[in-house]
Order: C-alpha cells, then structure tokens, then sequence
C-alpha cells in the first residue's frame, strides 16, 4: 500500500490494478471493481461494485475534486516517493502549514531561532481576524517561507522546524 | 482450431475417486508451501521485528505491482534436505511484475538461519539468475543474507555452479543490458556484497543496511581497526562517499519505493512476436484435472483430457493423428500465445519418436514455443525395435529437443522414465522452465523394476557362490531399494534438489505456463539449426 | 403551462421603459463593483439598451462581468479591494469611458456619502439615495433618533453617558429581559443579560468590570433582550417625486458570524396583520426620510408567540434596526415575488421618473429562498477557502435563478469577500421552493474549491428550518449542521476510485501492467 490520498484530516492508502475490464481499487480490508469513464460533457460515469451513477471530476496538481451525490469533495494525492521521504524527514509537526487562506501580518521568529513549544512564531491574517501560529513542538527555525504582506492558501508551507538537538538513531 | 471432445464421464465412480485423491494431494502440496511460506519459530520471527525489518513475504507485496500475479519458482527447494531446516532453501524466486515490468525476484529470507546461503539455496539463485539470463528478465535483489553456512562451504563455494556462478551471471546479465537493481536491506557481507556491488543500481536502507567485504569482528581479527558498522558499510558512508550504493533509504518501505521507481526507468523489451490470438479460458474446468490423474501412475489416461483444460478454448489441432499415435502433437492456444504441444500417450515406438522428431522441427520452422506434457514409461525396448532402430529414432528425437531453438516448456503431468525423460525435454535439456505435479515421479526405471533389478544382480552372485535366497532375504534386499527408490523419485524430492522449477498445484498450470511463456518472449528465437540425425 | 414563478422584469414594464430610456440624462452607466452584482446590473442595463461599463483590478480579469461589459477599465490599487474604493480611479474611468452614471452596488462605494457627492459633482448620476440620505442612515445613533422621533419603533435603550447619575433608574424602565453592552465593546465580549430587575445592580457592576479589563472603558449602555431575534427586513423604494413603497419583506435569520447565509420571502414567522404592519412602518420611515432609491429597513423581530416559531408566549414584537441605502445582496427574492426588476427600478428613479406603480399595485405571490454560495469551509469554523475554479455547472430547471461572478478558469482568492454566487429558488409555496432548493443545491457543482453547497443543503434539510423556526442565533445552537458528516464507507470507497482513476501516477502503474498479467490479477502458484 504505497500510495495514499487524503481526505479531511484522515490518510487513505490503497492501490489500483487493471483487471480484464475495468480496474481493481485495493484497500487494506478489499478490492472493488471499479471503473471510471469519461463523457464528452466533462461528466464522467463512476463504476464501483458494478454500479455506475454520474460524477464531475476534475484535477489540478496533486488536488482531485469530485462532485458526487450532490456533494463536491477534495482529497489530496500523496505519491509514495513524497510521503515516505517525509515520514523519514521527520514528523508534521516540522511542518507549520497555514490553518486557513490568508496572508502574513507579522513574524515572530527568524531561521537560526530556537523556539519552545506553544512559542508564537507568526501572526497571519483571514477574514479581517487575525490568528497566531504557535510552535507545535521545541525546535530551531529552519526557514520561513513568506514575508510579511504575502498571501497564501490554505496547506501552505509557512515555517519549518528542526529538531534541537541532532537526533541519533531513528528509534 | 476445433474443440478437444471429452471422453471422460465427470460422473463415474473413477472419475470421482481421482478427483478426490488429487484434490487431497494438491490440498497437502498448499499445506506445505504455505508452512514454508509464512511458518518461522517464533525467535527468527522476533528477532527481525527487534531489527525493525519486514518478513520478506511482506516485502514482496510492497515491491510487487497490486493486482499481478507472481509466479515463484522452487518454493519447496531444500525440504527434504537439512532436516528440514532450511525452508524454501532461504531465498524466495519468482517472476513478478514491477512497474509493469516482468522481473526475476531474488530475495534474501532473513527469517531462515539468518539468510544464511546453503548449498541449495546457491543453486535456488543460480537457477533464478539462469533463468532471468534466458529470458532476458530485469532483476530485483532483496539483499538480506547473513553469508554463506561455513559447515557447508565446501559444497557452495567453488565449483563452477556454486556461489560464484551467482555473480557471474550478474555480470552476464549486465553484459546483456538485462538490468538489475539490488536493495540492500539486511548486511551484505564478503561474496554478498558484490550483488548490489553488480547490480545497476542499488538502495540501501539507513541503519538496517550494510555494505562490506568484512565486518567488523573480521576487520578488528585482521588489521586490529576498530570501526562500527555504520562507518565501515552503512547507507550513508556508501551512498555519499564510496559510491558503492546509490539511493539511501530512510526505511525499508521507501527503499522498495525508491527500487519501483528505478525500475519504472527500465526499457521495457521488445517481445518476440509469435502467433497469437485473443485468450480465452478453457472450455473444460481445469478443475477436472484432479479427476483425469489417475490414484494408480501405473495406470494410462488420454492425455487429450489434459490438454483440453490448459488450453485456450480446449480447442487443438492435432497432427498426424492417425500415426504414432502415442505421442499426440499438434497445436493450441494458451493465454493467447501458439505453442507446439508434445504429450505423451503412452511409451514411444519407433513412429511415435519420428512424428515428435519431425513436429519438433516443424515448431522451429513456424517459431512456435513448445510445451511437453510428460507421461512416459520410456522407448519402447525389445528385438523388434531395436532391429527397426529405437535407439536411433529416439537419438533423433533428442536431437532435436537439444537443438530446439524455440523456447521449451515442461510439465511432469505423471511419469517420468528412462530415456523418455530425455526426449521430452528433460532438465538437462533447457527447457525455459519445467514444473512437476503432486503425483509425478521421475527416475532412471520405475521402483519395482529397479529393486528387481538389484535383488536380481545379488541373487545370481549370491547363486554362484551356491547360495540360495530365501524370500524374506528377497525382501530384504528389495524393500529397502523400493523404499529409497520410491522416495528420490517423488516430486518432493525433485523439488527439493531443484531439478524442477518447482510443483505446481494442476489448476496452476494454465497461468504458470502463461506466465513463463510471456516472460521467454523477452528473447529473440534463432533460426533453427542442428547436429546430425541418424538416418 | 403557466410557470409558476413570475418573470422578472415584467415584459410590457421592460418594453415601455426601453423606449423611455432612449431619453435618460445617461446612455451609460459605470458599475462601481465586481462579482455577481456586477454581473446582475450588466444585464438589466443591457437589457435597457444603455450601455455597461465595469471597472476591475487584475484579479478579477477573467470574471463574466469583464468578459460581459461594453467597456472594462481596469483600476488598481495598495491591495485589490482597494482599487474597488479609489474613487478617484473610478471617477476617472466613468469619464474616459464616457458614462452618465455610476451604480454602486452594494459594499465597496454604495454607502459612501462623500462618493456619492463627488459622483453629483463630476456631474454624473449617482444610482442611490442623496448624500444626505446616506450620511443620516449611516450614522447609527442618528438613525435611531430620527426614527424614534418619527414615532418608529426602536428597541428600549438607556445610554449611561446621557445622564451617568440616572442610568441605573433609566435601566430599570427598560422592559425585562435586559442585555447590558460595554459602550466600546464589540464581538459579545463584556455582555451580560438580565433577566430580572433584582439582578440589574450587580450585573452592572460585573459588566463595567469587565469593560474596563477588556477595553479600558467602564461605560455601559443597556437595551431591550429580544429571545432568539429575527432578522426581517423590507424592500423600500422611492422616487425623488416623494412616492415611496415597500416590497414586503424578507427574512434573513440564518446567519454565520453576523453574515446572512440564507434569505426569504415571505418571512414564516409572520401573520398577514403583523405583516402588513412591518411593511408600513418601513415605507413609513423611507417616507419620513424623503428616500429616494432602493433600500431596506431591518428590524429586529422577537416573534414571543408567532405561529410556528417555537418562541414561547408573549407578544410579537419589532424593532428598527437600521436602513440601508443600497441595493442588498438578497434583492433577488423580493424581484421573484413581486415581478419587479428592481435594478431597473433604481435606474428609473436616478433618472429622475416617478415610480410607475402604486402601493396596490405590488403584489406578493409565491416563494422564495436565496442561498450564498460561499468560497468556504463550513466545518472549519466557516473559514475561508481558495482555489481555481475548474469545474463549473450551476443548476437550472423551473424556478431556479442564479446570480453568479465566477466562471471556469478563475481563481478563488483570499483577495475578496468569499460570496461566489447566489442561487434564488422560488416555488408557489415555501414548500416548493424548499425541494426546488434542495435538488438545485445537490445539482450545484463547483471543483477545484470548496464551497458550502454541502452545508447548505444540510441547513435546508434541519427540521427547523423546515418549520420555519430560526433565529440569528441558530446556526450556534446547532453546531451540527456546520459539521463534516461522517463518510459512509460506500461514498469513500467511490471518492478513492474516481481519486485513483484520475490520479496519474496510480493509473500508470496499473495501464502499464501487461494485458494477460491483468488479466490473471492477484495469483500466486
């Protein structure tokens, strides 16, 4: 189960094989038939245990949008090279990522800065209200990736955090 | 192509009593491959999760694409050698598909004796590598090995198919542009570590991973250095500074990650072009199988049964009908691909061993891969056969089986005797691949004959020197040679000194050979050649 | 078939004030806006035959009302909702592009009274209300006065700094329950409700302690606690002749932090009577104010015992909230009950023609509902969300109106307010138009940025707002309505499959695999 998508805040791993007709979806507890065919209007037919009913489809980077039962989702492709890397880079919480859409309205901390957990770090703005990013762990600041004025959205890569102490051994 | 018509009455008491027999033979054959597969003493299974490492078989199923097949070859090899010991002989081989690519999998079982290399184990990676070098098959090593078992060496290390032959033909399949790409998930060491050291290219896992002509105890013992294993073959001296690795891992998961991707970059060979028409499945249940083998070897069948459920359609064009009527040849279908079938109706006459000679001929004319179904009691012996040249028909036959350009198969669907063996493409006459069923046998002449033999021999010199046998002296001559005779010509034994590519349950043979077929493929087909025929 | 919704405008209205327009003091008009009002007076002054100029910063460069004008300035600006508030720019642009008027839309310029003088000084026709009108409205405190002194309702208030030594007295005449407010406070912080007179004395003296810790001013003011309010406003207009009229009212209770999601007429929480008297009070107040334009008069409506409400016993009450001088964001549900197109309405009156119908003459028949489509993510707190806009399939079918500012190809920004669009489902009855709204919502399809369709239709959907039972705070009381539903595994094994087979690297790997390999699938021997 290399590859994963993400949807909300859950992590979904399975895989794709091509069957006779139609392809295999392998999730960790079954594999489906499914199939995905598109139309000449952009719509395409979903087939999923033999079952097929009308979607709207659309792609951009690693984002895929669904709209499907009258309900329009977003899940996030990881490629397994990227989420691996990542897991071995160390945890999330290396990553500060922006909450919500919005821009950078102040900077507390600065590359080469130790920082404690619950420390601010930055002060972004959305909505006319502003939030303030705390450190989720202790760290040093590696980098911070938008300067004051700078718009974002939301997932955005805003600080990266390092550990303090260079860590020994992958326990 | 018309279909094959079954004589065989699925109904019949027969019929359901060799159903029942197979069946419960295959049933033991799984039983057992899957103690191989997946049993391990609860130590070796504790001591790789306290070394944070995958059981292989886990790893085979993060490397290999979702949703293909993976044939694995000699999966019973060494079970009856070492006591027992040695499951699998320690390394898993077979044909997968990475990335879409079909590969040859050599991989390490660190769960048995610490990977260490048996002298069957050698000759399981030798075979594999062999086998990817005639079939031009890309490699994929999951390295994980403790070393050669010292005990043995002197049975693995130095012929000229022993543990050098390994990376000789590394070296051979490099030569040949066939790639190969190693990861390195346990410690190569000493020989070990020249098979990420041939390989194109290779991943090493950080931490787990090591690289080295001698580990440190040995570097300490030689030259009194002390050095930790990190420093002395670990991922990143390798990767950053030797240049002896090339992609560093930070887990066993990301290393296979990293190795599919490398594979993703292998030029995918240009398949040999044969006939071949849209598969289509049997049109009898291969399932029947089990109800066509008879309980008794002793007993014939119409191997027509068995070719109508392997192949496409059951449908068969067969040749030379009315002649040589026990050796049935004649052409089908199988996962699409046209293949040549010889199979085996009985012992080979002077007409049977001619028709075969000449079918073998005309397969290599037409560049149609040839698959043996062997049931064969041998070439008929007596006065009147040698006088009408039986010897010299069957060295016609073996002739040109050796020289058969087009790729081989072969199935011991039963019996396999005397020289018989030899002209249906016997192991010694590189067939592509060759695999047994449960029931089949192989040997020199049966077991009964055999101890007949022998008891004979010691009764006439027991006779000469006056001597005469009581019948439980008889016995006691022929019961152990029946015995011993009966257990060197099982599949089981077979199997075990890979002689064979390994067992196969009968309903598996169809995408065996599907398999097998597609990956020889990857080799072009010689115009056909050959030595002299005895006229 | 009849069709069971009006057409707006009226045909003959439009036909007649075609012809009449030829002979307007403009030929042009300049939308001072962006979004889907742009788009919205783009089309009835097309329709009219004058012709439309919008201005419009970069980000906006690819939105329908640019592709749609006649002419399309682009302005610029600090930020790009700044260049929408440079007047100067904009006054610029209604000059080089030759336009008579400006219409301002709602936001931005709409209620700047100093815009709406510099438009009368450039010698341009402002589409609203004179700058005195905006300037009285504006100023709160103002409004309240004037509308209490026309003898308008206002809610019951005490104000300390009136009369610092007489507030508590001046409190305690106030009709329990009470809400004491921080005079500086804002966001509910410092609030406090009293429910009985007993209580006032302390409570004031927590609520001027608390003032003081939150903003440094101890000064309070208290006024009338209305339950569970209602926000129900009424569509005015008026003529610079001095003819005013309503055009009923509309309801607009559900609301996300202080922001109207959901608005409709008729309110359901009137009776014809209480009605009648809302609306006449808000011609009432326009009337008193000379208004000129369109606007709306909001109340606060505590419905104490209203049919269908749930509010427990008592008597309805209403009170003058405050009027705006603009065209709303919710205009659309009053044109599809009463047939009036009332940007052509507002034309006419800044053209300087008298209202061309009576009182009597505006009739209410059906209902209807109009839902923003918001850029955002209802279970996260309703935060704003961005993204291209790569699909795009606005529902259509009887009944079904959609006023929309986006088009495939642009991007959703953080730049602007996150309203999209607005769908206006109107049925015969509150009951039509709610399955009407609930098919159009499911049909609604936007990919690349999450909207709150979803969440939309769940809030059609709660028994409550069925029963016509909300108020401005429902949306608190029911978190639920705003929260993520759990996935069925149905739905998220078809959310994998559709995510894997447009996943390109996933489909590789399985169209790479040879043909008779697939076809063999998953065996092992």
């Amino acid at each position: 189960m290399h590859h994963a998508f993400k949807l909300e805040e859950n992590e979904y791993n399975l895989e794709l094989s091509r069957g006779p007709a139609g392809y295999r979806l392998h999730l960790a507890d079954r594999t489906i038939p499914v199939n995905l065919h598109l139309e000449d209007d952009g719509s395409a037919v979903l087939t999923v245990n033999g079952r097929s009913e009308k979607v709207l489809v659309a792609t951009r980077g690693d984002d895929v949008f669904i709209h499907l039962g009258g309900v329009a989702y977003q899940l996030r492709y990881e490629h397994p090279l990227q989420r691996l890397a990542a897991q071995a880079q160390g945890s999330a919480e290396d990553h500060v990522r922006a909450p919500m859409p919005g821009s950078l309205v102040a900077l507390h901390a600065k590359p080469g800065q130790t920082v404690a957990r619950g420390e601010s770090l930055l002060v972004m703005e959305s909505m006319k209200m502003e939030t303030t990013i705390a450190a989720p762990r202790d760290g040093v600041v590696e980098s911070v990736h938008f300067a004051i004025g700078q718009t974002f959205d939301r997932d955005a890569l805003l600080l990266s955090l390092v550990a303090a102490i260079v860590e020994g051994k992958k326990s | 192509m018309k279909r094959l018509e079954s004589k065989l009455n699925t109904a019949s008491a027969e019929f359901q009593a060799n159903a029942a027999h197979n069946r419960k033979l295959a049933e033991a054959f799984k039983a057992m491959q899957h103690k191989v597969r997946h049993e391990r003493p609860e130590r070796d299974i504790q001591r790789l999760k306290a070394q944070d490492k995958m059981f292989v078989r886990e790893r085979l199923k993060q490397l290999l694409d979702p949703g293909t097949p993976f044939l694995e070859l000699s999966s019973l090899a060494a079970n009856e050698a070492y006591e027992g010991d040695v499951p699998g002989a320690g390394v898993v081989t077979g044909i997968g598909v990475v990335s879409g690519r079909e590969v040859m999998i050599n991989a390490g079982d660190a769960s048995v004796k610490g990977g260490a290399w048996y002298p069957l184990s050698v000759k399981k990676t030798v075979r594999a590598l062999d086998v990817a070098i005639e079939n031009r098959l890309p490699v994929v090593h999951l390295c994980d090995s403790a070393g050669g078992f010292l005990p043995l060496q002197a049975e693995l290390f130095a012929d000229k198919y022993y543990a050098g032959r390994i990376f000789r033909n590394q070296c051979m399949l490099s030569k040949m542009g066939v790639q190969q790409v190693a990861i390195v998930l346990g410690h190569c060491t000493a020989g070990g570590a020249y098979v990420p050291g041939l390989s194109d290219y290779n991943v090493i896992v950080r931490g787990t991973g090591a690289i080295f002509l001698a580990g440190p105890p040995l570097v300490k013992a030689a030259t009194g250095e002390e050095v930790t294993v990190d420093e002395l073959g670990g991922c990143d001296m390798h990767t950053s500074i030797s240049g002896t690795a090339d992609y560093p891992a930070s887990s066993e998961e990301e290393a296979i990650a990293i190795a599919r991707d490398i594979v993703a970059q292998f030029k995918r060979p240009d398949k040999t072009r044969t006939e071949w028409l849209p598969p289509e499945a049997p049109f009898y249940d291969p399932a029947e199988l089990y109800g066509v083998l008879p309980r008794d070897i002793k007993q014939g069948f119409d191997i027509r049964e068995v070719i109508a459920r392997l192949v496409d359609g059951s449908r068969f064009h067969e040749y030379q009908p009315a002649y040589g009527k026990t050796l049935i040849c004649g052409y089908a279908h199988l996962w699409g691909y046209k293949i040549g079938i010889l199979a085996n109706n009985g012992v080979l006459f002077n007409d049977s061993a001619l028709k075969g000679a000449h079918f073998i001929q005309l397969c290599n004319q037409n560049r149609t891969p040839i698959l043996f179904l062997q049931n064969i009691t041998g070439f008929m012996v007596g006065k009147e056969y040698e006088q009408r040249g039986i010897t010299k028909d069957g060295a016609k036959m073996i002739m040109a089986v050796s020289n058969s350009e087009v790729p081989k198969f072969t199935v011991m669907c039963n019996g396999s005797f005397g020289a018989g063996n030899y002209g249906m493409s016997g192991r010694a006459f590189d067939s592509r691949f060759l695999f047994s069923w449960p029931q089949s046998q192989i040997s020199v002449m049966g077991a009964e004959q055999a101890a007949n033999t022998l008891a004979d021999v010691k009764i006439r010199q027991l006779a000469r020197h006056g001597k005469q046998l009581t019948a439980d002296d008889v016995a006691a001559i022929r019961d152990p040679v029946v015995a011993e005779f009966k257990r060197k010509s099982s599949a089981y034994y077979s199997t075990s000194e890979i002689w064979d590519d390994g067992i196969l349950d009968p309903v598996d043979t169809r995408n065996a050979l599907g398999i097998a077929i597609s990956a020889a493929l990857n080799t072009p087909i010689g115009d056909p050649r050959y030595g002299i025929f005895r006229m | 078939m009849k069709p069971t919704t009006n057409s707006v405008p009226d045909p003959a209205v439009l036909e007649a004030t075609r012809s009449r327009a030829a002979s307007w003091p403009f030929r042009s008009v300049l939308i001072a806006n962006r979004g889907e009002i742009a788009v919205r007076i783009l089309r009835t002054v097309q329709t009219l035959g004058l012709e439309g100029v919008v201005v419009y910063h970069a980000a906006d460069r690819k939105a329908p009302a640019v592709q749609m004008a006649d002419q399309a300035i682009e302005i610029t600006g600090a930020t790009p909702v700044a260049a929408y508030l440079d007047a100067k720019q904009i006054l610029a642009a209604a000059k080089s592009s030759g336009a008579g008027a400006i219409h301002p839309g709602y936001g931005f310029l709409s209620e700047n009274a100093g815009f709406a003088r510099a438009v009368a000084e450039a010698g341009l026709v402002f589409v609203g209300p004179t700058p005195e009108q905006i300037e009285l409205m504006g100023d709160k405190v103002r409004a309240r006065a004037f509308v209490e002194k026309g003898g308008f309702p206002v809610a019951p208030s005490a104000i300390e700094d009136d009369d610092p030594a007489t507030f508590a007295e001046r409190a305690l005449k106030v009709p329990f329950p009470l809400l004491i407010k921080p005079a500086a406070g804002g966001g509910g912080k410092g609030m406090r409700i009293v429910r009985e007179p007993g209580q006032l004395k302390a409570e004031l003296e927590r609520a001027r302690s608390e003032g003081q810790r939150y903003f440094g001013d101890g000064r309070l003011y208290v006024e009338r606690y209305i339950e569970n309010p209602r926000h129900i406003e009424v569509q005015v207009l008026g003529d610079a002749h001095g003819n005013v009229v309503h055009l009923f009212e509309r309801e607009c209770s559900v609301q996300r932090r202080f922001q109207k999601i959901v608005e409709e007429t008729p309110s359901p929480a009137l009776s014809p009577e209480l009605r009648k008297r809302i609306c006449e009070t808000a011609a009432g107040i326009a009337r008193e104010a000379g208004y000129r334009n369109a606007g709306t008069v909001e109340f606060i409506f505590g419905a104490g015992g209203a049919p269908g409400t749930g509010n427990g016993a008592g008597n309805p009450e209403f009170y003058f909230l405050e009027m705006n001088t603009r065209l709303q964001v919710e205009h659309p549900v009053t044109e599809m009950i009463t047939g009036k197109d009332l940007v052509l309405e507002q034309l006419r009156v800044a053209a300087g023609e008298k209202l061309g119908f009576t009182q009597e003459q505006v009739t209410s028949s059906g209902h209807s509902i109009e839902f923003r489509i918001y850029a955002e993510d209802a279970s996260r707190g309703y935060t704003p969300t961005t993204g291209p806009v790569l699909v795009l399939r606005p529902p259509q079918g009887e009944g079904v109106r959609v006023d929309s500012g986006i088009v495939e190809g642009q991007d959703v920004t953080a730049a602007f307010d996150p309203m999209l669009a607005k769908l206006i489902v109107t049925g015969r009855d509150r009951t039509e138009a709610i399955a009407r709204a609930d098919k159009a919502l499911a049909e609604y399809a936007l990919l690349g940025c999450i909207t709150n369709t979803a969440f939309l239709r769940r809030l059609l959907n709660h028994q409550a707002f069925v029963d016509g039972a909300v108020h401005t705070g429902f949306l608190d009381a029911h978190p639920e309505i705003a929260a993520q539903p759990e996935l069925t595994p149905a739905t998220l094994h078809k959310l994998l499959a559709a995510s894997a087979l447009m996943t390109k690297p996933m489909r590789d790997v399985a169209d790479l695999v040879p043909d008779m390999h697939a076809a063999i699938g998953s065996w092992s021997n």
